[in-house]
């Protein structure tokens, strides 16, 4: 802190008491620090006589209709809902629940029409909704990728065809 | 059987427990009895008429939703006038947020300016009028930048501290003396200078 602010904290009655002493000691040798803080009692003091007592311009009743006003305004804000409602649980599970279903439709025309050859085979279903399957004969599994809200793919479901003893 | 307020006798605090039950008409009291401080605090601050209008209002709507918030620490007028100055102060930083910076007020700023100052010899204010040095303090005020004027309003009329002027502006205790630093020597030689017009 530099030492005009220490003088304005001593005319504010906010210095410590090791400022205070330094303070003191400065006023007793330095005449411009004795005049600024005497310059900044009588602002001080002038400032703490001026406050005017300002009247509003405005009747009781019409002032109070006006805040009576602002009151029901808000309260009315408060009841209505400001924020979307959000999704309930069961509705966030409503599109993965119906690519879901969707890949189980396509793996059944799908188990009618497998090609003969082993190649692995991957195409999209359809494209309203937004799901791949993946199909290898050679892993003897097909997989269906499901897309999200934010098309990230993820396998909601895969089937792995095992030998039976027979087929063996 | 309780006994039913008499609004105009009760005190303040009586209002504000009754107001606090949901009882308007003790806030209209309320309102009735403190509406003038509240308008003064936020002309003296926004140092437009139809502005202070509106942000008095609007602290007692404030006031209002949160009554149920007063815990008495403070006297009812304190309170209330905390809530005025927070709004005021919203507004104005919102309005220099709009408007261009003075080349004077970015030295002001950076500080430095108040140093070189010449201080007043005599008192500016000395033999003066009530009335007259209330004029001459309003005219100086106006001169000021709205964070000094701040500083002078909260220190010198609501008596706060360093601290609680940092507080209630959100700035450094430093700023705050700096500030006050600041708008008092400045204060001082607008007072000199309307001293001298009188004069001459």
């Amino acid at each position: 802190m530099n030492i005009e602010l220490k003088l304005q904290a001593l005319v504010d009655g906010e210095l410590d008491a090791c400022g205070l002493r330094e303070v003191e000691a400065l006023l007793a040798r330095d005449e411009f620090a004795s005049s600024l803080v005497q310059e900044l009692k009588w602002t001080k003091s002038a400032i703490r006589h001026s406050e005017a007592g300002a009247s509003l311009p405005e009747s009781r009743e019409f002032f109070w209709s006006k805040i009576e006003r602002g009151i029901a305004a808000e309260a009315r804000n408060q009841a209505s809902p400001a924020a979307p409602i959000a999704p309930a649980w069961w509705a966030k599970l409503l599109f993965p629940a119906s690519g879901l279903a969707a890949m189980v439709a396509v793996m059944f025309v799908l188990s009618g029409t497998r090609p003969s050859a082993d190649d692995a085979l991957n195409e999209n279903v359809s494209e309203d909704i937004n799901a791949y399957s993946f199909h290898s004969e050679a892993e003897k599994m097909s997989v269906v990728y499901v897309s999200d809200e934010n098309a990230d793919f993820s396998p909601v479901g895969q089937e792995v065809k095992h030998e039976t003893e027979t087929e063996k | 059987m309780a006994k039913p307020l008499d609004h105009k006798t009760a005190t303040d605090v009586e209002l504000v427990a009754a107001s606090q039950a949901g009882d308007m008409v003790a806030f209209e009291e309320l309102v009735a009895r403190h509406r003038d401080k509240i308008y003064a605090r936020a002309f003296s601050m926004m140092r437009n008429e139809e502005e202070a209008i509106d942000l008095a209002q609007e602290a007692w709507v404030k006031a209002w939703q949160r009554l149920k918030q007063f815990q008495g620490d403070s006297s009812f007028a304190t309170w209330m006038t905390r809530i005025v100055i927070n709004l005021c102060l919203d507004q104005l930083r919102r309005q220099k947020r709009t408007r261009a910076e003075s080349i004077e007020q970015l030295d002001e700023e950076l500080g430095g300016v108040e140093r070189q100052m010449p201080v007043v010899a005599s008192n500016p204010t000395e033999g003066l009028e009530r009335a007259e040095l209330r004029k001459r303090i309003d005219k100086a005020m106006v001169q000021l930048s709205y964070e000094h004027r701040t500083v002078l309003i909260l220190h010198e009329f609501e008596e706060m501290e360093y601290k609680q002027i940092a507080k209630v502006m959100n700035c450094s205790i430093g700023t705050v003396m700096s500030r006050l630093f600041y708008a008092r020597r400045r204060l001082a030689s607008l007072l000199q200078s309307l001293k001298k017009e009188q004069q001459s």
